[in-house]
This record gives C-alpha cells, structure tokens and sequence, in this order.
C-alpha cells in the first residue's frame, strides 16, 4: 500500500495535475452558480477536454469541478431564490427566507462550511469503505455481478422517481440504445441498419451532452428574453456565528452526511435526492418543526452537508462495481474506461496509484473549497450577471465541438442532437431522464453478465440463486420489484403519479 | 408539450414492437434456444408491459376530462417558439454544413445569428462571435489536435 500511496502524491502534487485542478475548481462554481447550468452538465462538457490528458488530471478535473458545483448552487438559491444545481432545490426557499430576514450572511457562511464537512465525510467513508467492498467483490461471478446491477437500476427508480411506471420505461430505453452496436456476447451487430458507425454503439458522452447539456439549452432559450433577476443585497463576514451554529446543530451535520453518503452510494440516486430526504428527515426529527420554511438554519444544515457527501459516496460503487451512484460517476466510469482503467475490484490491486490519487484530490477539493468558495460568494454579484444570451449560445458551440471531438466526425453531433430531442420529449411528458443514462452505461455490462450467467446455468433460472451472495440480491431484488408492482396498484400512488 | 399517456403508451409500443421484429432475424448462440437476441427482446417485452400500463392509466385521467395533447404556454409565443427551436437549427445546421464551410465560418455564423436573436447589440455580437470562434478552434485543433473542418478556408489557412 505505502509504494503505492507515495505514488499518489507523487501524481498529485505535480504542477500540471494542481494546475488542472484549480482551472477546473473556477470552471465548477461558475457553472454550479449559473442557474439552469447543473453539475452534470459541467462534468459532461469537461470530459471532451479532459479526454487527452492522463488519468489523474483528468479524474481530477470532474472532483473538483462537481464538488464546486454542488456547493455554488447554494449561492444563486439564497440570493435569487434560484437553486444554481438541482442539489439546492430543496432548501432553496428556506435559504432565500433567511436572506429576506437579513440573514444572507449567516446562510451562505453555515452552506460554505458544511459543504466542506459533508463533503470530507463523504471522502472518508469512501476511502474506508471502497477498498474494504473491493475486497469482498474480488470473488464475485457473473451472477452477483448481474443480481448487482439489477438491484442498483431498480434502486435508481426505486428512490429517484416519483413515478416508477415512467421510469421503468425509461431504463429500458436506456439499455435499449445500449444494444445498438456489436454485441458484447457473439458478436452480432445489432440494430445498426448497415451503418458502419453505428456498429461502434451509441457514443456515450455525446449522448450525454445531449441529455444534459442541449435540453437545458432548449429550455432555457425560452426565457432567455426575461430580465434577469436582481441582487440588493451586499455580502459581509460569512463566517460569523458559523461556530454557533455548528455547537447546536453539530448532530444535523453528521446525520445530513450519513444520510448523503449512503443516497449517493445507491445507484442512481445523487446530490439532489440526498438533500431532499435528508431536509425531509431533518423537519421531522427537529424539535421545533414548524420553524421549517421561515428561514429556519437547521434543515439547511442538514441538506447542505448532504448533497456534498453525496458526491464521494456516489464513487463507491462507481469505483468497486462499475456501477454509477449518480450521473455524474455515469460519465466517471466512462471516462475509466476511455483510459483503460477498467472500474471493479482489480483496479484496487492493478492501480491502487490512481485511486488513492483521487481519494488525495478529493480532499484537497474539499478544503480548496474554503477559500475558492469564499472568493466566488464575494464576487456572486458579478458571477450571477454574465448576460444568458452570451452565454447560451457559446455552450452550445462547446457542446457541439465537445460531441465532435469524441467520435472526431459529426456522428458525435447526430447522438447528440437525436439524442438531446428525444430527452427533451420524454421529459417534458414525466419520464426521468437519469434512468436513461444509467442504462445506457450499464447496458453492456449487464447483458454480459446476463448471458454469462444464462451460459453458466444451462439457461437454467434456478442457477441464478445458487450462491449464496447472488441469492441474497436476487431476493432483494424480487422483492423490491414486487413492493414497486403493489404499490403501482394503489389507488393513492396513482394519485400522486398523475 | 405534454402528451397524454395514452399516446406517449401506443409511440413506445410501436417503436418495441419494430424492435421486437428486428430480433427475429438474429442468429442464436450455436446449440443453444437463445442467443444475441434475447436481451432485446426481454427489453422490448417490458417496454409493451408498461406501456399497456401507462396506456390504462391514460384512459382513467381521459374520463377524468385530461386532454390529448396540452402545448406549453411558450409555445404560442412566436418568438419564444423561434427561441426554442433556434437550438436545435443550430446543431442541424453545424451537421450539415461544417464539413463545406468549415469551422470558422459556420462557428462565426451560428453564435452571430444566435447573438442577434436573443438581442445581443450587433457590434458586440460581432466581436464575441470571432473571438470565441478564435478560441475554440484554437483550443480543441491546437492544444487537443481534434480535426476541426477546414472547409472553404482550406487553402487559405
């Protein structure tokens, strides 16, 4: 472990690799502070431009670019009532609230450092429990393999959509698109109409910047015209009373970080489901619950602290299992696999260097966010008033080139664009769009394991359940697939649903 | 835009369906019943599944007085519509015409246009149009050696 750790640093603690970094810590407060400009989004327009660096700097851009970006979107929701990420939706009016008592100061001080202590939570329960699971995973089979997979997707629904109908659906669709191409098991090319690009399957980052990326733009084209809102407000000394604050609701802080690093450790449930919950656990286990959406600090406490400890939990499974807590891990186990550094079990023992490099960057992110994200609460005013229609436009020219750049001919832009409309459709009519990515990641390495496994048992289903791990997922799978068909047939989730 | 769901339930039963027809023509694994096929299929199996699904649950909120189709607020909005649909001209056109023009013209060209319609004043629309052009090019062909198109300027630059 020791050669290896120093190697780390030594991979870290190079100019180039600091210098990335930084570029990339400005690059994701700016995008986490614009509204309608989300994480994911920035992460799936780093990667065009991380694609031709090493592995570190490049993993290293996407930590410190959405560890910024989940904290910056805290700063738009208290000044503008406008959460900056889809992470600060859940408290957005409780911080505007506290702006409106003359509290803006307090708020964005208790968001700055809490995101800091949640986000180092986070680290540390990523960099003990990852090689700990890497070690129960190194036995798995196909089986477990599937049954995991399995029982993450149907997580991912599970949690992160209201309507599951819809988002059964859309993983379908997901690993549907992720069949077009060669098949991963003979060979075949499947669903390619004679293209020959086509037969290298759908290119997963551009379609992702068309997931992300062009559906905002669209959407965000329509009020481009609107006059942007604007801040009164001036920012004085963040940090005072923080340490108050921090003596009473200390307990919110690790709870919010518990319950943040256990959401983004599911599949498919990220940063926004985590504040959510824990904002809604917080109001109930508070002793003054009817202070909550007055401008109370506490639930604040709680949420702030959890979306940021999301984002290390979200790379537990990503790094282990190869299967993404979040979307934006989506795109980071894309990236893995673009260096070669296929995610599982063995790249503990292949390239421990790297992982523990990341596990470094993450904590230097975390405390780099101190002071970067001072400086960005001091300059908001400026931040918040780049023109839209500047803007729009010249993420737009970035996404397209960034979707050539992948395949290096328009094919790229063609996924993009396809894919980008039909995102835009299905959401707009209620179909998540996050099942959809997880498939498509998934796709490949989920039918493997499936055929694999089918190969193994003689197409025998009863072979599924014959070790004891796969049969404990299994089961739980079932189960939940059961619960989920139920309760589809309640009268009152219908209600909801519509 | 929304649809109700029995309409967005009969789009994705066509489109399995298709797929669904697509498979029988995949060869199975030799000696085995099953082969490249079968995990489409099962895709496919389950997109009818829950369609049918969606589609009964459309026709309870179609007796409840839901209408078929609902179109945004923006949408009879002419300029928000052009707005909208600006976006995707944009990349349409980038497709088909970045390989004849090259980047420097249809790059300065599309984020021009774009600046004009959301009401950038022109001068300034000119001027971040080309140095952003400049940038981008000079970035991604330069620094990341991505094989921009040179297009009409091939010989000049």
């Amino acid at each position: 472990m020791w050669p290896a750790l120093v190697e780390a640093f030594r991979l870290v603690f190079d100019p180039y690799v600091i210098g990335v970094c930084m570029a990339s810590a400005v690059f994701g407060i700016f995008v986490g502070a614009m509204p309608g400009l989300t994480a994911t989004m920035a992460t799936a327009l780093l990667v065009p431009v991380t694609f031709f660096m090493p592995p570190v700097p490049a993993l290293g851009a996407i930590v410190t670019a959405t560890t910024m970006a989940i904290f910056a979107g805290d700063i738009p929701a208290a000044m503008l009532r406008m959460p900056g990420t889809p992470a600060s939706a859940a408290y957005t009016d409780e911080s505007y609230e506290m702006s409106k008592k003359g509290q803006l100061d307090l708020n964005l001080g208790v968001n700055l450092v809490f995101s800091v202590i949640g986000g180092l939570f986070g680290v540390a329960i990523l960099i003990i429990a990852a090689p700990m699971l890497a070690e129960l995973a190194i036995n798995f089979s196909s089986f477990e393999y599937f049954w995991l997979a399995a029982l993450g997707l149907t997580c991912a629904i599970f949690i992160a959509t209201d309507d599951p109908l819809k988002g059964f659906i859309s993983l379908f669709i997901g690993l549907s698109l992720g069949c077009i191409g060669i098949d991963p098991a003979a060979g075949y090319p499947r669903f390619t109409f004679g293209s020959v690009e086509l037969l290298q399957g759908i290119s997963f980052i551009p379609a992702m910047i068309g997931l992300f990326a062009v559906t905002e733009l669209m959407r965000g084209s329509v009020t481009i015209r609107e006059k942007p809102a604007i801040i009164a407000q001036a920012v004085g000394n963040i940090f005072k009373g923080v340490g108050g604050v921090f003596r009473k609701y200390w307990r919110n802080c690790i709870r919010g970080s518990v319950i943040g690093t256990a959401i983004g450790a599911l599949p498919g449930a990220g940063a926004d489901i985590a504040a959510w919950i824990s904002y809604a656990v917080s109001k109930k286990f508070s002793k003054e619950p009817e202070k909550f959406g007055t401008g109370h600090i506490e639930g604040i406490v709680d949420s702030t602290s959890a979306n940021n400890s999301a984002l290390g939990g979200a790379w537990i499974p990503a790094l282990v299992f190869g299967i993404p807590g979040d979307s934006i891990t989506a795109v980071v186990i894309g990236v893995l696999y673009m260096k070669n550094m296929n995610p599982g079990p063995t790249v503990f023992l292949q390239n421990p260097q790297f992982i523990y490099a990341v596990f470094i960057i993450f904590i230097i992110a975390n405390l780099l966010m101190l002071p970067i994200g001072w400086a960005a609460i001091k300059s908001a005013k400026q931040i918040l008033r780049t023109p839209r229609r500047i803007l729009l436009p010249l993420i737009l020219m970035f996404c397209m080139v960034g979707s050539f750049a992948m395949t290096n001919s328009v094919y790229g832009i063609i996924i993009m664009l396809t894919i980008g409309l039909i995102g835009w459709a299905l959401e707009e009519n209620g179909f998540p769009v996050a099942p959809i990515i997880l498939g498509l990641v998934l796709g490949e390495m989920f039918e493997q394991n499936f055929m694999t496994s089918m190969i193994k048992s003689d197409g025998n289903l009863i072979g599924f359940f014959n070790r004891p791990i796969a049969a404990t997922l299994g089961v739980m799978t079932l189960a939940l697939w059961a619960f989920m068909l139920w309760r589809m047939t309640q009268p009152k989730a219908e209600a909801r649903a519509t | 835009m929304r649809v109700n769901d029995i309409v967005a339930g009969i789009v994705l039963i066509a489109i399995a369906v298709f797929m669904f027809v697509l498979t029988l023509s995949f060869p199975p694994f030799p000696g085995q019943k099953y082969g490249p096929s079968l995990f489409p299929r099962i895709l496919a199996t389950g997109i009818i599944f829950c369609s049918l699904l969606l589609i009964v649950r459309g026709l309870r909120t179609r007796r409840g007085g839901a209408a078929m189709i609902t179109l945004a607020p923006w949408m009879r909005d002419g300029t928000a519509l052009v707005s909208f649909l600006a976006v995707p001209a944009a990349i349409g056109a980038y497709i088909l015409l970045s390989d004849y023009l090259g980047f420097y013209i249809i790059s300065f060209a599309i984020l021009t246009l774009l600046f004009f319609w959301f009401g950038v004043r022109p001068l300034n629309a000119i001027l971040i149009a080309a140095i952003a052009t400049w940038t981008i090019h000079f970035f991604f062909a330069n620094l990341m050696r991505v094989p921009l198109p040179r297009g009409l300027l091939n010989n000049i630059i």
